[in-house]
């Protein structure tokens, strides 16, 4: 007799989504289990973490952030290349920093996304700024610019899903659709989605927030789409889920006062999210990425 | 299932105009049309009214001119509710009193000077509880104080207070939960909850199958009465068990999975909703589409 003879296996396994052109490809997911639970059934692909990158120099980072990528700030392909080699970013997340401009150029930021995925020796994650309509112009141009590159592209919301989506489809990309801390508008824009863009390609964002800053809800939001998924086998949750937690973090006034409790902010916020069910993290201090791996690894 | 009619209520433009300039044509015509429709109680629901409690009195006027169903007072003011008390013909019921302090004090009492039934809720002065087990304890308190002052459970229509399903989902099978023991705690006891609440947030054409769904899901935990809209006639009908088909289906589906394969759209809708409002399936804005 063994000890899996007194588990009753979990229903439902989690969509394995492959991210990265093939050669460079990274598979998230995949898991017939809850997080850390590999006694219990399939565990997975193990947690990514994904560094990020801005695609002008970001303002208003504290210096002990900052410094780290002192060198590299207005070199997006540079700074990638320098959170690969140097600090072990499983995938590195564009931030389209640059659509905060007025006079942003969808044409040009699309080159340039496609001038560091084609360098990148990662997979590509990019983001938008939040701004639906400057999002979604954006993304769809990038989507097609890079056909056949599978990036992660996000984020999706309720207002602007249809258009990315579909071009998401045509190039080929994989997809974030992002909603507001509710699991119920999580499902619903997953079954919209579901209508015409596969499910092995949707990586879902029930949105993060840092340590002392509402954490308690994205930790309660993310464990439940994991039980809805894993445990009631809800078709509409298996997804692969991500934590985009750097942004949050490094604007807590406990983050940008001081180095040691900034890097202790991301990496525990990291870790509790990893906790409630994350597979994809976010993250902008190589510091407190180091530290996060440390802790899940048990290895220095 | 007894129905309380609740058309006529403050939010709805046309009554707030008719209650503003004391015209009593519309909300006369409302009462009637929710009688005719088979509203066993007419509810009144005039809000707060602060700044006018003498409001009541002459609402329940008018309405008793033109139908012979008993009121359900419906306001939180209890000046605003004795007003109403005192002109009533046939016993109405007081909605609503609860566990709060204030109302222990001002409302309940109310219920037993006029000897008359009153709906009570599981609010308590920290909030509306959360699980079946914390409404248990919240109205054992409540019936005992309302006891003690002289109104037995007879008298008492427990409203386990129902919430917004695509807001807190879990809450609804809370409510169940709590449904199926209210006899055992309160014997003798009514209930009642205002059921539209149920599918506030929903899409609009969707609200009804919601409401009606469940509606037969609570006559089944013995639920007394609720509140309802009047002039769904098909919500009508199956509280008074005139559709046994739908009521069958809805308890074989309560009881086990059904398999939809082979059943059309609204048998395989009526599962559906079965499955979200026991909490089988996640809850979401297109749950008849997935």
């Amino acid at each position: 007799m063994q000890l899996s003879d007194f588990f009753e296996p979990y229903k439902g396994e989690i969509k394995e989504v492959t991210i990265g052109p093939s050669g460079k490809a990274v598979k998230l997911g995949g898991e017939k289990t809850l997080p850390f639970h590999a006694f219990e059934g399939k565990e997975g692909a193990p947690v990514r973490f994904a560094l990020e990158v801005f695609d002008t120099p970001p303002e208003g980072w504290p210096e002990h952030l900052r410094s780290s990528y002192a060198d590299v700030l207005s070199d997006p392909v540079a700074w990638a290349d320098k959170c690969v080699k140097q600090f072990g970013a499983d995938l590195i997340s564009l931030y389209l920093s640059s659509l905060d401009s007025d006079s942003c150029d969808v044409k040009k930021i699309a080159e340039n996304v496609k001038k560091i995925a084609d360098h990148l020796s990662v997979p590509l994650i990019v983001l938008g700024v939040g701004d639906k309509d400057k999002d979604a112009k954006a993304l769809v141009e990038i989507a097609k610019v890079c056909t056949g590159k599978n990036l992660l592209l996000g984020p999706l919301v309720k207002e602007n899903y249809e258009e990315i989506a579909k071009a998401a489809l045509e190039g080929g990309h994989s997809i974030i659709p992002q909603s507001p801390l509710d699991i119920n508008l999580c499902k619903e824009l997953n079954v919209k989605l579901a209508k015409f863009f596969p499910k092995e390609r949707i990586v879902i964002d029930p949105l993060s927030a840092a340590i002392g800053y509402g954490i308690d809800y994205s930790f309660s939001i993310m464990e439940r789409v994991k039980q809805v998924a894993v445990i009631h086998n809800d078709e509409m949750m298996k997804a692969p889920m991500v934590a985009n937690i750097g942004k949050d973090c490094w604007k807590t006034k406990e983050a940008k006062e001081d180095k040691t409790q900034g890097i202790l902010w991301e990496a525990l916020t990291a870790f509790t999210l990893i906790l409630a069910g994350a597979n994809l993290v976010i993250m902008r201090h190589p510091e407190s990425l180091k530290l996060v791996k440390k802790l899940i690894s048990g290895k220095e | 299932m007894i129905l309380i009619g609740e058309n006529i209520q403050i939010l709805a433009k046309v009554v707030s105009n008719a209650l503003k300039e004391r015209d009593e044509k519309p909300l006369q015509e409302l009462a009637s049309k929710q009688a005719k429709a088979g509203a066993d109680y007419i509810d009144l629901n005039v809000g707060p009214a602060r700044k006018d409690p003498d409001i009541m009195k002459w609402l329940a006027g008018v309405i008793q001119e033109v139908v012979k169903k008993p009121l359900s007072l419906d306001t939180t003011n209890p000046v605003a509710m004795e007003a109403g008390l005192s002109v009533c013909k046939i016993p109405p019921l007081i909605n609503s009193a609860s566990g709060k302090q204030e109302s222990k004090d001002k409302m309940l009492p109310l219920a037993a000077k006029y000897n008359c039934d009153v709906v009570l809720s599981v609010l308590i002065d920290a909030g509306i509880p959360t699980d079946s087990s914390s409404r248990a304890e919240a109205i054992m308190e409540s019936v005992a104080y309302a006891n003690e002052i002289g109104i037995p459970n007879e008298r008492i229509w427990v409203d386990p207070i129902m919430m917004p399903i695509s807001v807190d989902q879990p809450q609804v099978v809370e409510l169940f939960e709590f449904m199926k023991i209210l006899q055992d705690i309160c014997p003798g006891a009514k209930s009642t909850l205002g059921l539209s609440n149920l599918s506030n947030g929903a899409p609009e054409h969707l609200r009804g199958t919601l409401n009606r769904i469940c509606l037969v899901m609570l006559d089944r935990y013995n639920c007394f009465s609720a509140i309802v809209d009047s002039f769904d006639e098909e919500l009508v009908k199956l509280a008074k068990g005139q559709l046994p088909d739908i009521k069958n289906l809805i308890y074989r589906a309560m009881d086990e999975e059904v398999d939809t394969s082979s059943l059309p759209k609204k048998e395989t809708d009526i599962v559906k909703t079965v499955n979200v409002l026991m909490g089988r399936s996640l809850y979401s804005h297109s749950w008849l589409e997935t």
